[in-house]
């Protein structure tokens, strides 16, 4: 493999994207809201094609910065393709007199580039800037429904969190320079290897590791660093939420997969314990906790929780075929999530408060993203009853749907690795999952409710459909996603 | 460069980091946990710096800690933002009566 | 056109069909229903007969069509891809002319029906799954096809769902197929341990070196041979089939006789070469396979619904399928599926043509006399009856022969049985004959009123699978009566792998053409006599069966409660089942309760932990990280001693 080095002007989607959100901010100044929404769509399908221009090369820019591989390229897919359904899902923000789509819409964007340096990092600077791009926006965005005071509060804490967290990782990576004094990847694995077979004190190294992974495991709400999931989840609007429990995921586990892979594959045997405690504690806590909860929205919550968990069961295996298998996992599960939400966001826009009904003042704040909200769902909104049953079919991990071959591939991988105890657990929870995700599906077509037929915009509709079948077809075919890896 | 040096610079960094910690976990002013935070920050970069000295091209190091100090001012920023967001519903940013969330 | 392009086009016109039709139903017109579901089937057929042409011009060599890499599983690698060989173009045949010709019959049959177009939906998409059966190019595909037909069929004799009994008969073939399918699914797996593969050819040529009757083969094809019995209804799999009987007729002609039960027949032709490494697993083929014709033929003695002795018939022919498979005599078996699907076929439409004249009437002792009001359904019933009769020079009587000529010098003792159920055969078809279509009408006078032959769309596949049914036998005349044994000829390159694996299996200890003339006049003569007695009893003394009220002797009573296996099954399985979960459930209430109200209240209390951490406090957050992170690290570096 020869690197061949590039300047800028090559790294396409970054700097399309930030221009693109640059002008949005200007567009913003026109008084018709209507053009946004096309144009951002527009803009990101430009940075798709842009993304998959350099197939199949391998590409080194900004001297060393930044790698463009076929992997990267997949990934940058998937979060392009998350955010494009998404805004898509956000027509409704046009309406709302108090929303500013157009700062929406480029802080979006402006995210998106962070999520790419994280997908295709090669010098911890990037890995720290793009984390940091992403991180910030997505406290603004938490924070945008300016009303709320559960969205203000959400923002709050979320930033504290991330903050605390940010400084973890930037430690982490102090101690990693260090020891090893670079901050280029390939760098630091050198070090890793010759230092481990030299033999000789890694204390540095090993503590700067973890806080590094530490860091990165707190932006993927892996247990025990999990805590700001729920709430800020529960707080943030539903729109933002989708993008936050996808984007930033899957950007977040492709930046585990690479410095784990690249730097620290050397030093398998001294992380790969801990992490898998980590795995099983993400497992456990998401799943059981998410059996109990009252709200559909806290529930995905827990959800994301537990899949990350389901993620770093491919992270615990790492090998080559944990690639694909994450790369999988993550647009099977973006897929699933995003159209999970989007009905969500759908059903809750269409009840009126019923405050009357629940009189106490905590769960007067949303009922509307109650389960019992689905109540009778499928029989009025057959459309919408079955993109909501097979995103929780793919979530819950059942055959003939994506999630099922991400499941299988992120186990098989871990299964060569020898962790068995380590999938029994993953399948028990599996187990517990299907009860969960099946109590949707259940109040959709088995219980009676008064829910009236929804009105869903044509373009809504098409998302919609497009993610179900897109689930499914992976669900019958994964190879033809496999295929391009 | 004098190894001791850099230890004690080391140690300076390390007990940096750890009062910002503290200052984290213990406080409930939401401006004070910003304050801990930001200590956090700077005790990396001192570390940033010190260890910029072993490094052949010397000045990486050095490059990231203005990196984080960018990042720093634009978080605090955004972090004073909300905070002013949340004094107006609730009167108070004091973090533990902000409870609407949980579970 | 090329041969890979009509490989996908011929599975792919009748799910196209089924997506019109399905997708549209209640909204395409009554009108065009007919004409897309049958477009289907035809337009495919049109393709595999080009496709034979094709197949003719390269010299009869294997065509494989990949269409795309399937699932990649580490070093396993499962493409979705179809292979031609002349198998596949015999079934390919069969399922598409058959399947045509049936469709065109349910046109006139079922156009009625409020359900036509989801009738006919369901149908195209049975033929789809059918044809990527035989088309696949692997276990897995077979699998799929399998699975699918298997749904098909639920659906389909469950189609009149408002009926209790007929919903009960589809879980009832949909159970007892499922059992089939677990013993095929493990088998496929052991398949996949063993070779590593699941492509025929790759698995086929790994065989070839292993020792005959190694454990593992037998395994293998025990388990296929499980997956065969559940769906080609032996016993003990076999008691779904006759209540199969309760969806439309159409239904019974394709599913249940012509193509869906004579799946397991092609899949152990299929995999000859891993059965004839195992010539344990054949004789208890062959073992399981007269018992049950003897068995099914028996019961079909008495059976006075006209579909039941059709359904009984089957069960028993299929049984003579499979005694040809196990001795070895693979052609005999296929060349005995095709007539079978010829003349079964007939048989079960020209039934549907008799019942749709009598109003759903299907009792044969409300019938009779109905040869004048209904001459082509008469004259067509009475072909498919003396071909399946085994009365020469009709169908039935060489493929049937040519199995029992194997079975011959396989086994004297088999042979005779197998003559015995001939004999039974010949006489409860005739039997049939002689009391639907002989003899005064015995049925109410609104029915004598209402009698009418059917139109041409039901009577023009009749007439064609009548001379199909005359014919069809001359594509395998033995060389002793002149023939040239085409087919076998024919199908000879699918067995070379066989033959090298197990030259012991094929050594021809060839019956003199003395004796084979002998047993074909033995078999004729017989069959022949078993009609007049027929005749004699139900024609000359008009002999009508008695009504159920009747007392019937003893043995009589047994075989007319089809020998009690199914209150057999209802005693010894599905009763002390119930009873052992209800056992289970009264005494496991204390225990199952404590169980899983442990671990209920375990997960409860956890994720009360779990939940009482979430208390909305940040700092509890940080200090909970803290805490961990401490942990971790400490844990790590003092317990794992790096230090050293």
């Amino acid at each position: 493999m020869t690197f061949q080095t590039y300047d800028c002007l090559q790294m396409l989607p970054i700097i399309l994207l930030s221009l693109s959100g640059i002008a949005l901010l200007f567009l913003g100044f026109q008084k018709s809201r209507a053009l946004l929404l096309p144009a951002t769509l527009l803009f990101l399908v430009i940075a798709f094609v842009a993304n998959f221009l350099d197939w199949g090369k391998t590409y080194m820019y900004f001297r060393d910065m930044l790698l463009v591989n076929n992997l990267a390229m997949i990934f940058t897919g998937v979060v392009l393709l998350s955010t494009f359904m998404v805004v898509s899902l956000s027509g409704s923000l046009a309406d709302d007199e108090d929303a500013q789509p157009a700062e929406y819409y480029a802080i979006l964007l402006f995210s998106l580039v962070g999520a790419i340096m994280m997908i295709g990092f090669e010098n911890l600077i990037m890995l720290f800037v793009g984390v940091e791009i992403l991180s910030v926006a997505m406290y603004i965005l938490t924070g945008s429904d300016k009303r709320n005071l559960r969205s203000n509060e959400a923002a709050l804490k979320y930033f504290l969190m991330g903050a605390f967290a940010t400084g973890i990782l930037l430690f982490g990576i102090a101690l990693l320079y260090g020891a090893t004094g670079s901050f280029v990847l390939s760098g630091i694995g050198n070090y890793a290897h010759s230092a481990t077979n030299a033999g000789g004190s890694m204390l540095l190294f090993y503590v700067g590791m973890f806080m590094l992974l530490i860091g990165m495991l707190f932006k993927v709400s892996a247990a025990p660093f999990h805590f700001w999931t729920p709430d800020v989840y529960d707080g943030a609007p539903s729109l933002f939420t989708a993008y936050m429990s996808t984007v930033v995921k899957t950007a977040g586990f492709a930046a585990l997969l690479r410095i784990l892979s690249v730097s620290f594959s050397g030093v398998y045997d001294f992380w790969w314990v801990a992490m898998a405690v980590v795995t099983v504690l993400t497992l456990l806590i998401g799943n059981i906790t998410a059996v109990y909860q009252a709200s559909f929205k806290r529930m995905m919550a827990y959800s994301s929780i537990s899949h990350a968990g389901y993620l770093l069961i491919g992270l615990v295996g790492l090998s080559q075929a944990s690639k694909p298998a994450i790369a999988f996992y993550s647009l099977a599960y973006s897929l699933s999530t995003i159209a999970a939400f989007g009905v969500l966001m759908l059903v809750a826009r269409n009840r009126p408060l019923n405050a009357a009904v629940f009189g106490d003042q905590t769960t007067l704040a949303r009922t509307d993203e109650h389960y019992d909200a689905f109540n009778g769902l499928a029989r009025k909104n057959p459309l919408l009853g079955f993109v909501m049953a097979v995103s929780m079919l793919s979530l819950a991990g059942i055959p003939l749907t994506a999630g099922f071959w991400g499941k299988f591939m992120v186990f098989s991988a871990a299964a060569d690795r020898g962790a068995v105890w380590l999938l029994v657990v993953a399948v028990l929870m599996s187990a517990v999952g299907i009860y969960y995700y099946f109590r949707v599906v259940i109040a959709m077509y088995f219980r009676e409710g008064q829910t009236d037929t929804i009105r869903v915009a044509p373009f809504y509709r098409i998302v919609l459909i497009a993610a179900t079948v897109l689930t499914l077809a992976l669900g019958l075919l994964p190879n033809l996603f496999q295929g391009l890896i | 460069m004098n190894p001791s040096l850099s230890y004690s610079l080391l140690f300076v960094a390390a007990a940096l980091f750890s009062i910002g910690l503290a200052v984290v976990i213990t406080k409930r002013h939401a401006v004070v946990v910003l304050m801990g935070i930001e200590l956090m920050l700077n005790a990396v970069n001192l570390n940033l710096v010190a260890f910029s000295q072993y490094d052949p091209s010397r000045l990486q190091g050095q490059v990231f800690s203005l990196f984080v100090m960018i990042v720093a001012a634009a978080e605090a920023a955004v972090a004073l933002a909300l905070i002013i967001q949340v004094y107006r519903h609730v009167k108070t940013v004091v973090l533990d009566e902000l409870t609407d969330l949980k579970q | 056109m090329s041969p890979h392009l009509l490989c996908i086009l011929i599975p792919l016109l009748p799910l196209l069909g089924f997506v019109v039709n399905g997708l549209g139903f209640r909204k395409v017109p009554t009108s065009l229903v007919g004409i897309v579901g049958l477009a289907g089937p035809v337009l495919a057929f049109l393709c595999v007969c080009l496709l034979w042409g094709n197949f003719h011009a390269g010299n009869d060599a294997v065509i494989k069509t990949t269409l795309f890499d399937w699932i990649s599983v580490g070093e396993m690698h499962i493409n979705f891809s179809f292979q031609i060989d002349q198998l596949t173009m015999l079934m390919l045949g069969i399922v598409t002319g058959i399947g045509s010709l049936i469709h065109l019959y349910s046109i006139g049959y079922m156009n009625h029906d409020e359900g036509y177009g989801k009738f006919m939906a369901f149908l195209n998409l049975f033929l789809f799954f059918m044809l990527l059966l035989v088309l696949g190019s692997n276990f897995v595909i077979m699998f799929i096809g399998w699975e699918g037909v298997g749904l098909c069929s639920y659906l389909l004799i469950g189609f009149w769902n408002t009926n209790t009994s007929y919903n009960n008969a589809a879980r009832k073939a949909f159970v007892m197929n499922r059992i089939g399918d677990l013993g095929f699914l493990l088998g496929i797996f052991t398949i996949m341990t063993t070779f590593g593969s699941v492509e025929y050819t790759d698995v086929f040529e790994q065989v070839v070196g292993m020792d005959v009757n190694a454990p593992v083969i037998l395994t293998i094809t025990l388990l296929l041979f499980v997956g065969a019995m559940g769906k080609s209804a032996q016993i003990p799999l076999f008691t779904w089939l006759p209540d199969a009987m309760a969806g439309p007729t159409p239904v019974s002609a394709l599913i249940h006789a012509a193509t869906m039960v004579t799946a397991g027949i092609y899949m152990v032709v299929r995999a000859n070469v891993l059965f004839s490494m195992a010539p344990l697993t054949l004789d208890i083929i062959g073992g399981i396979a007269i018992a049950t014709a003897l068995l099914a033929a028996s019961i079909g003695l008495l059976q006075n619904d006209i579909k039941k002795v059709l359904a009984y018939s089957t069960v028993s022919q299929l049984g003579y399928m499979f005694l040809g498979l196990g001795a070895a005599a693979y052609t005999a078996g296929m060349f005995h599926v095709i007539t079978h699907a010829f003349f079964k076929a007939l048989l079960f439409l020209g039934a549907g043509s008799v019942i749709h004249a009598m109003s759903n009437e299907q009792d044969i002792r409300n019938m009779g006399g109905l040869r004048k009001s209904l001459p082509i359904t008469y004259w067509t019933f009475l072909v498919g009856t003396i071909a399946i009769a085994g009365i020469p020079p009709f169908a039935g009587f060489f493929s049937k022969d040519e199995i029992l000529a194997h079975v011959y010098e396989h086994s004297k003792v088999l042979w005779a049985l197998g003559l015995l159920g001939s004999a039974m055969t010949s006489f409860y078809m005739f039997r049939l004959l002689f009391l639907t279509f002989f003899g005064e009408f015995r049925g109410t006078d609104e029915q004598k009123h209402h009698l009418h032959e059917s139109p041409l769309s039901m009577t023009l596949p009749l007439l064609v699978l009548a001379v199909l049914s005359v014919v069809g036998g001359f594509m395998n005349v033995p060389e002793v009566l002149g023939g040239h044994s085409v087919l076998a000829e024919f199908m000879s390159p699918l067995f070379d792998q066989a033959r090298q694996a197990n030259p012991a299996l094929f050594e021809a200890n060839a019956l003199d053409h003395g004796t084979e003339l002998m047993l074909m006049s033995i078999s004729a003569g017989v069959a022949i006599v078993m009609a007049v007695v027929a005749y004699v009893m139900y024609v000359r003394n008009a002999a009508v069966p008695a009504p159920d009220s009747q007392v019937r002797s003893l043995p009589q009573q047994v075989v007319y409660g089809k020998y009690y296996i199914d209150d057999f099954y209802d005693r010894l399985i599905v009763r002390p089942v119930r009873g052992l979960g209800d056992a289970f459930y009264s005494l496991g209430e204390f225990v199952i309760d404590a169980v899983v109200g442990g671990v209920a209240w375990s997960v409860r209390s956890s994720a009360g932990v779990f939940r009482r951490a979430q208390s909305g406090s940040i700092g509890l957050y940080v200090l909970l990280m803290v805490l961990s992170i401490t942990l971790f690290i400490a844990l790590r570096f003092f317990n794992w001693k790096v230090f050293n």
